[in-house]
């Protein structure tokens, strides 16, 4: 007599999902043996799920929150960066427009673009970066989280520089947005590192 | 009642409540959701993941995963089989990228145990984590969890045949290192 296989017998324990279970079922019925095989799988299987539950040795919530935090950060991040971005390239077009025939003026004007457009770059950098969703541990999160704080402090100082408006502002405004791109350029590096420890 | 509402009972009884409040961003409503579900999800990780530092890295995974599509629950089923799915998903996902050396088959020399060490007689849960990872989270999402094989194969992007046979041939692995009789 040919007994029930394993795939007939774990197939039995969802009847009517398979092809052949009449058959399966009614040597089942004739057969002792594989009646006592089934009563076995059952049996393991309600064994598996009496196992103990396992619990993690630590608390990870920390973890999450620090994670969870980060992320608002980052989306706070991105919408005062193109807040700032929107805002300085206006009080760019009104310097420029205003002192159009001011050498000096101009000079500044082109050096300002330049360290804009360096942001702008970095900032794509970092969005690609950030899309990657590499697990991070919690030094990396704090240093990120650090850098993301000082942007978006940088951001309001931008904001409030285009609200007083006028070519006095230019020089400081430069020096914000030079700082802003040494702050990128920090998260990117810290961001890189972190996709090279990780071996990805 | 579903075993999922009845966990969902169990651990987490205003459920509706905590989860508009993790909605609208509030991380104390977070915590609470992580105390209740983090016995359960850690355990159907460590379940799956080979390492305890993987099953951990999946706890955070789903709670950070809970967090930002908490939108797309809509509350039509139970909360802890929402959760559950998020977790098996990672887990396997770490199954995955973790590239464990294990193929579509069963194969001893795929995994560290030879065959010279291998006990006449083996408890079931020296014999569960003797099993290939997808073998054993096959076992585990199906016969404890209750997630059927087009659900499962769903979930590891594989075919619901592949689900079953995995199945069948890990129960014939744990009997026989279980030491159960053999039919004559």
């Amino acid at each position: 007599m040919t007994h029930l296989t394993m795939e007939q017998l774990v197939a039995l324990r969802t009847p009517g999902s398979e092809p052949g279970t009449a058959e399966a079922e009614a040597h089942l019925r004739a057969c002792p043996e594989c009646a006592r095989e089934l009563d076995r799988l059952h049996q393991r299987v309600a064994r598996l799920r009496a196992l103990p539950a396992l619990r993690p040795s630590r608390d990870h919530f920390a973890v999450v929150a620090a994670r969870v935090r980060h992320d608002r950060r980052q989306v706070r991040v991105r919408r005062a960066g193109i807040g700032a971005l929107a805002l300085a390239a206006s009080l760019l077009l009104a310097v420029v427009g205003h002192d159009l025939l001011s050498p000096t003026a101009a000079a500044a004007s082109d050096q300002l673009t330049a360290v804009m457009a360096e942001s702008a770059t970095l900032e794509q950098a970092l969005r690609q970066l950030r899309s990657e969703e590499r697990v991070t541990d919690a030094y990396t999160t704090h240093a990120v989280a650090s850098l993301e704080d000082r942007i978006a402090d940088l951001d309001r100082q931008l904001g409030q520089a285009q609200m007083r408006g006028g070519a006095a502002d230019e020089g400081a405004l430069l020096t914000l947005w030079r700082e802003r791109v040494g702050l990128m350029d920090a998260l990117v590096d810290v961001h890189v590192t972190r996709a090279r420890n990780v071996g990805l | 009642m579903t075993r999922a509402l009845v966990v969902d009972s169990y651990l987490l009884s205003d459920a509706e409540s905590v989860v508009a409040r993790v909605r609208v961003g509030d991380p104390a409503a977070l915590e609470i959701l992580y105390r209740a579900y983090e016995a359960p999800v850690f355990n159907l990780a460590r379940r799956i993941c080979r390492s305890v530092e993987d099953a951990e890295d999946v706890l955070q995974d789903t709670f950070f995963e809970v967090y930002r599509s908490i939108g797309q629950y809509r509350g039509d089923g139970p909360l802890w089989g929402w959760i559950r799915r998020v977790a098996a998903s990672k887990a396997l996902m770490r199954l995955r990228r973790n590239k464990y050396r294990e193929t579509d088959e069963l194969h001893d020399d795929a995994h560290p145990f030879r065959r010279e060490d291998t006990p006449l007689r083996m408890d079931l849960e020296a014999a569960l984590e003797r099993l290939p990872e997808t073998s054993r989270a096959v076992v585990w999402l199906h016969d404890v969890e209750g997630y059927t094989h087009e659900e499962i194969a769903g979930m590891m992007d594989r075919t619901a045949s592949f689900s079953k046979s995995q199945l069948s041939r890990a129960h014939a692995r744990l009997r026989s290192w279980l030491g159960e009789e053999s039919r004559t």
